[in-house]
């Protein structure tokens, strides 16, 4: 059943597609519009004058513009989880099956019970938060918000996850337009004929601006056919880019411009594999700003009645859209502008009820349009609008001299005047300028390289923009270095512009500044008188201008009204800070593909197919993936996997991937000696074929990483890192090598990838390797001591490389070959160790292993600690200089009450010690100032059977055998622990030696 | 004794699925992935720049770029890594790092990254539109013609990406990526490269 | 904001990595804890033009010198720390 049969619609003219009628729905009810239509001109067509309530008081509101300035028409478009709120009409491309719900009404939008906010009308004025809302505290959260949101508030937000994909890209231009009038297109004319890379960016899906809904001659021909024949020439240009679609919404450092293109916006779903909308980075050498302006409002009583609308808008609607708002149409004029529109009445068939200008002087073409027309020109201003069930019905005026006359219509047509777009040129903290001829802001400079041009630049005339456009383009293709041929520049007439400023017409009843918001002229007027007087601060208490519409069609009144109140100059007032984005941008288009699974790259080890193959469980390491235990049937928890990998490892062997260590090749010939710098210990001492443990320190003396270099050749080192700090300490050795010591002859490269490393450990580890390394090679404690490090050939002939190094306290080995052979070698290492019970082993009982010898670890070297603290201060040269060497000797990294590692056990051997948990000793109140340190890492020991872990404690490893609390609010939890050596297992290193 | 095999696994041998992907019709984007390289970093020593380069001419009868490019000899691809340091790539072993050592001793410093990239060619009509999503370069043919190269980053991840000569009148771009990042990097592309259709194989051979 | 490396030409931000002013030095070995004090933790805090290390990570992994003015972000010069690539420098 199809409803309403588009009888506001006419039935010649306008840039619709007749024979591509579209059904849509509006609050559940059918209509239909064409192609070409936006949800705004539809309804527009179809009679529909009430589309949304307001913010605040749910006041009924209608459309008032026909762009993306917007403040009323607001829709939630589409449903499910494709819902959007706050969707303008206005911009809304119509497409068949569209679904549009009206917003802030219930239950329905003829009948609000939330309008009653309107009797409460004077508890919701300026400031009204702070005010109304400020005691008791503990209200708020409970009562006060949830209460304002039901009462306040916009759209609604689909509340699960937005199935459609967005993405991101880049562009490179010479020249970028932003704004495809008049001006836009002839300066893509200029540029693009001049052999310039440009991309022409419109935010319609139609190119051509206000020449759509105002027309004009240019070089002669009709508006829609010069727009024609330059779209079709600068579609023919390789280099030129044309974005329909397109809001250029920001501008940034060093000539960067964002832009969101609306790919499938105007489909009901994008088509498969496409995305929604696209977030651009264009980066251009100039840009061209051209657009345009916007026309304001004048504030009076009642000016929110649906039916009232910009006089721009309703030419909109009627010319290019062949929609009519009203049937007989009032006009409220301070220009010469906004006559425009009773002649497009006219033109259409409408009645025109009167005009109603604030000039004292009409031009004489005017005064017989009207005698023609059979209306009166009233000199004076809309005081007050009568509001019918279908919006406007009659219109109070007040006369110059004072008299009153009424005037009626079902629409008003409003025109204050224009501002033009000044956002662009104003983002990089720009202050707009005052043209009192125009009286508007105008840009007053701009970001490097970018100009404007056109209504954008305070140029009305379609003559002006079209010069102030080619101008621009030309000039800016010359900046970026092309020479082309310009051809010659379109023509057009300028039509005359004069103006009164007038901003708000005192009268009875609420005359609304900011329509989105809800903020009225005494809004306005009463944040003056309490003091809040400063535009930043008229903005931040009324919240003028916050809205998702920004202010476009607001802010420029909403300071006006200010400097009437405050007696100063508008100038002198003053605009508040611009920032981007210029129309809101959905969050989906910043993220992109960066969602979900694809939040962050992922990087994956050499085995790590292999380990998933073996149900391996997974853990988010920075970006890598790294297998965490290998469950198995009938394991009940992590725990009996990991005990039971680690009890594996300790009474035979094991293997594990630790490709995701940082290795990083050192060449050079002072490999060594650079070394020695950026280590604590010496490294140009360390034979070839041998391994090293090494810490590095920050300047400050903090410890910075840690991890095992061998020595491969004379000038060659091999270089591991923690797996966390792999990147940084490449970037920081390349700062020791190009910036601190560039007088060492040493290369730096990362092999992280290169090589897929495994760590082999157990007290069968030499079994397995036999197995897999050629027979010729010498394993033996004395062939290949412990810290030994060499390449060895492999049984087929693969080389790898052999590492004596242990992080289990076990017998063990770290075996590396290039990175495609790291699956096959973990198949092989399962082949070759089978007969000795070989168990692939996780990160969880590497941890495991690590604490029970008493490794430090990430948790350890977390940025405060010291080498002392870690218990390796001996480790620190003295004869040598190296970085943090200085600072790691002053008094409060060296005082003795440092909280240092320990080992701790709780006393009660059943109970489980918790990471987190404070040391507090007996007797003493848990509090800051008894608090001696906290339990850092914690796992559950097999070869001990019971909970233990590292702490750093004060004085720690002084206090072996002491027992103190280990306090952990957190948890509710309090026991006893006690300090003890924190190498649990193997102290004197027998078993790693072995 | 068990009978071990030391098969190589390109690192995305799993990921890849040889054949059409996502838009139906004809493909946009066409994704090669050449399996087993050798690839050479070579880092010329405190300076040595120019007798780096010298050596590189004598060994592989083309001088070594200075700046950001790319050169094709018969046997090898000579891409620029950063300052006075490039990277060789060829096949069969004839440059790999065992042969070069000697070329280069005392001038540079070499590193095996053979098995430290997946290399990925990159053509067809809407290669450009692809790679746009992903590099924030530009690749205008006037900007990044055949033989630029560029040491850059795509989804925060480290690229080396070079220009190619044409193949069937179409530009070709190279991309060497991290062994550990490249199936992530290869979803990534994919969901760029979707929309235009894609044709996605693997080859032994240099292009 | 973009960076014209010397090597790679003009890139984007996200390539770099920020460190800091590049006018202090780092104290010779027996210059005594004040002045490596000073080296670590003083700054000035500039508006206006300042000289900063930025690292090319995300390309050619130099480390650049950034001549960068606070207020506008405008960039008058970069060049390269004295040891990028295989300048020979000093000793």
């Amino acid at each position: 059943m199809m409803r309403g049969d588009q009888a506001n619609r006419l039935n010649n003219g306008g840039l619709i597609d007749r024979t591509a009628p579209l059904s849509f729905r509006f609050d559940g009810k059918n209509f239909l519009g064409f192609k070409g239509d936006t949800l705004a001109s539809a309804l527009v067509a179809n009679g529909i004058k009430l589309v949304g309530r307001s913010f605040k008081y749910h006041r009924p509101r209608g459309i008032l513009t026909a762009g993306s300035e917007e403040p009323n028409a607001l829709v939630e478009l589409r449903s499910g989880a494709r819902r959007e709120p706050n969707t303008k009409a206005t911009t809304a491309e119509l497409y068949e099956g569209l679904e549009a719900a009206s917003q802030n009404r219930w239950p329905s939008l003829n009948f609000d019970v939330m309008s009653v906010n309107q009797l409460f009308a004077p508890i919701f004025v300026a400031g009204f938060y702070y005010k109304t809302f400020m005691w008791p505290a503990k209200f708020w959260e409970a009562i006060y918000e949830p209460a304002i949101r039901r009462a306040a508030g916009l759209g609604r937000a689909a509340g699960v996850s937005d199935p459609d994909h967005y993405d991101k890209a880049w562009a490179h231009c010479d020249v970028v337009i932003a704004g495809s009038g008049p001006a836009g297109l002839a300066a893509a004319l200029a540029a693009g004929r001049s052999g310039a890379r440009v991309i022409l960016c419109e935010e319609d899906f139609v190119l051509g601006g206000r020449l759509l809904a105002d027309g004009g001659t240019i070089d002669g021909l009709p508006a829609a056919e010069w727009i024609a024949g330059a779209v079709a020439e600068l579609t023919a240009m390789p280099d030129v880019r044309i974005m329909r679609r397109t809001t250029l919404f920001g501008v940034y450092d060093g000539g960067t411009y964002g832009a969101i293109e609306r790919v499938n916006d105007h489909l009901p779903v994008p088509p498969e594999h496409q995305v929604r909308q696209r977030l651009w980075r264009i980066v251009a050498k100039r840009c061209v700003v051209a657009a345009g302006a916007i026309e304001r409002p004048i504030v009076f009583a009642g000016n929110d009645t649906p039916g009232v609308m910009m006089a721009s808008a309703m030419r909109s609607y009627i010319n290019r859209y062949a929609a009519t708002p009203a049937r007989r149409i009032a006009l409220f004029t301070n220009n010469e502008d906004g006559w425009r529109t009773a002649e497009t009445a006219i033109a259409a068939g409408l009645q025109v009820a009167a005009v109603i200008d604030a000039r004292p002087d009409v031009s004489p073409a005017h005064r017989s349009l009207a005698s023609k027309g059979g209306f009166p020109v009233l000199h004076g201003s809309v005081s007050a609008v009568d509001r019918g069930k279908a919006g406007v019905r009659k219109i109070s005026v007040a006369l110059t001299g004072g008299a009153r006359a009424e005037v009626e219509a079902d629409g008003l047509a409003v025109s204050g005047g224009w501002n033009p777009a000044v956002g662009l040129t104003s983002y990089h903290r720009g202050r707009p300028k005052w043209r009192d001829d125009i009286a508007a802001f105008v840009p007053d400079g701009a970001p490097p390289g970018m100009v404007a041009a056109g209504a954008a630049n305070g140029a009305f005339g379609l003559g002006a923009c079209l010069r102030e456009g080619f101008e621009a383009g030309a000039a800016a293709a010359r900046d970026a270095g092309r020479g082309g041929n310009i051809g010659s520049m379109p023509v057009a007439d300028d039509e005359a512009f004069s103006l009164t400023p007038l901003w708000h017409v005192a009268g009875n009843g609420k005359a609304f500044v900011d329509q989105q918001h809800d903020v009225t002229a005494s809004d306005v007027e009463l944040a003056q008188r309490e003091g809040f007087q400063s535009v930043e601060h008229l903005k931040r208490y009324t919240t003028l201008g916050m809205a998702t519409d920004q202010g476009k069609t607001s802010n420029v009144a909403g300071l006006a009204i200010m400097a009437a109140v405050t007696g100063k100059s508008i100038p002198e007032t003053g605009t508040t800070i611009y920032r981007p984005p210029y129309v809101p941008v959905a969050i989906g288009a910043f993220a992109g593909h960066h969602r979900d699974e694809n939040f962050h790259a992922t990087r994956l080890t050499p085995s790590h197919h292999w380990a998933a193959e073996q149900g391996a469980v997974f853990v988010d390491t920075g970006l890598w993936k790294r297998a965490q235990w290998y469950p198995r049937a009938g394991e009940k928890d992590w725990l009996e996997s990991v005990t039971r990998e680690v009890k594996a490892v300790r009474s035979g062997v094991g293997f594990c991937d630790v490709s995701t260590l940082g290795k990083i090749d050192v060449h050079g010939p002072d490999a060594g000696a650079f070394l020695d710098r950026v280590y604590i210990n010496a490294f140009s001492s360390l034979a070839v074929g041998k391994a090293r443990y090494g810490l590095m320190l920050r300047e400050d003396g903090i410890v910075y990483d840690d991890g095992t270099t061998s020595r491969l050749a004379e000038d060659h080192y091999f270089l591991t890192t923690t797996t966390a700090k792999a990147g940084l300490v490449m970037q920081h050795l390349e700062f020791c090598r190009q910036v601190l010591f560039p007088e060492l002859d040493v290369q730096l490269t990362s092999v992280s990838d290169q090589w897929a490393q495994f760590s082999i450990a157990g007290p069968k580890t030499r079994d397995l390797l036999k197995e897999i390394v050629d027979p010729a090679e010498d394993l033996s404690n004395e062939g290949f001591p412990f810290m030994g490090a060499r390449e060895v050939k492999l049984r087929g002939g693969l080389k790898a490389r052999l590492f004596r190094i242990s992080f289990s306290g076990e017998m063990a080995f770290e075996i590396s070959v290039p990175a495609r052979y790291g699956e096959a070698m973990a198949r092989n290492l399962m082949l070759a160790g089978k007969p000795f019970g070989v168990t692939p082993y996780g990160t969880e009982a590497l941890g495991v292993m690590r604490i029970e010898k008493g490794h430090v670890a990430g948790p350890e070297l977390n940025g405060t600690t010291t080498a002392g603290d870690l218990g390796l201060g001996k480790m620190m040269s003295t004869k040598k200089d190296f970085i943090g060497r200085v600072m790691a000797g002053r008094e409060a990294l060296t005082v003795p009450n440092r909280q240092v590692v320990v080992g701790i056990k709780p006393t009660d051997k059943a109970r489980r010690l918790r990471s987190g948990a404070h040391i507090i000793p007996k007797g003493e109140t848990p509090g800051p100032e008894n608090d001696q340190g906290y339990v850092t890492s914690v796992c559950f020991s097999p070869v001990l059977d019971q909970w233990i872990g590292l702490g750093l404690v004060e004085r720690g490893r002084e206090r072996i055998g002491e027992i103190v609390r280990a306090h952990d609010p957190l948890r509710g939890e309090d026991y006893d622990v006690e300090f003890c050596n924190s190498v649990f297992y193997d102290p004197d290193g027998g078993r790693q030696r072995g | 004794m068990a009978d071990f095999s030391w098969d190589i696994r390109s690192p995305l041998d799993r990921a890849l699925v040889a054949g059409p992907y996502g838009a139906q019709g004809e493909a946009g984007v066409s994704l090669t992935e050449i399996r087993n390289f050798d690839l050479v970093q070579v880092m010329a020593r405190r300076g040595k720049a120019g007798e780096t380069i010298a050596a590189a001419k004598a060994r592989l009868g083309a001088a070594a770029p200075e700046t950001p490019k790319a050169v094709s000899i018969a046997d090898a691809t000579v891409i620029w890594s950063g300052p006075d340091q490039f990277f060789v790539l060829s096949k069969g072993g004839k440059h790999s790092i065992d042969a070069l050592a000697s070329v280069f001793a005392g001038s540079a410093s070499l590193s095996d990254q053979s098995h430290a990239r997946a290399l990925i060619s990159i053509s067809g009509d809407k290669a450009r539109a692809m790679l746009a999503k992903l590099s924030s370069i530009d690749l205008h043919p006037d900007v990044f013609g055949v033989g630029a190269a560029a040491a850059t980053s795509m989804d925060h991840t480290s690229v080396t990406l070079w220009r190619g000569d044409d193949r069937n009148g179409q530009a070709v771009f190279n991309l060497l990526v991290f062994a550990t990042f490249a199936e992530s990097l290869w979803h990534t592309i994919l969901d760029s490269a979707a929309e235009h259709g894609v044709t996605i194989g693997h080859s032994e051979d240099l292009a | 904001m973009r960076i014209i490396c010397p090597f790679c030409g003009e890139r984007e931000l996200g390539e770099f990595t920020y460190l800091g002013d590049a006018k202090p030095q780092r104290p010779a070995a027996d210059a005594g804890e004040d002045a490596v004090y000073d080296y670590v933790y003083l700054r000035d805090n500039i508006a206006g033009v300042i000289s900063e290390y930025w690292y090319h990570g995300g390309g050619c992994r130099a480390w650049l010198k950034v001549t960068r003015n606070t207020l506008t972000h405008e960039i008058s010069a970069v060049e390269p720390a004295a040891g990028a690539g295989a300048a020979k420098v000093g000793a």
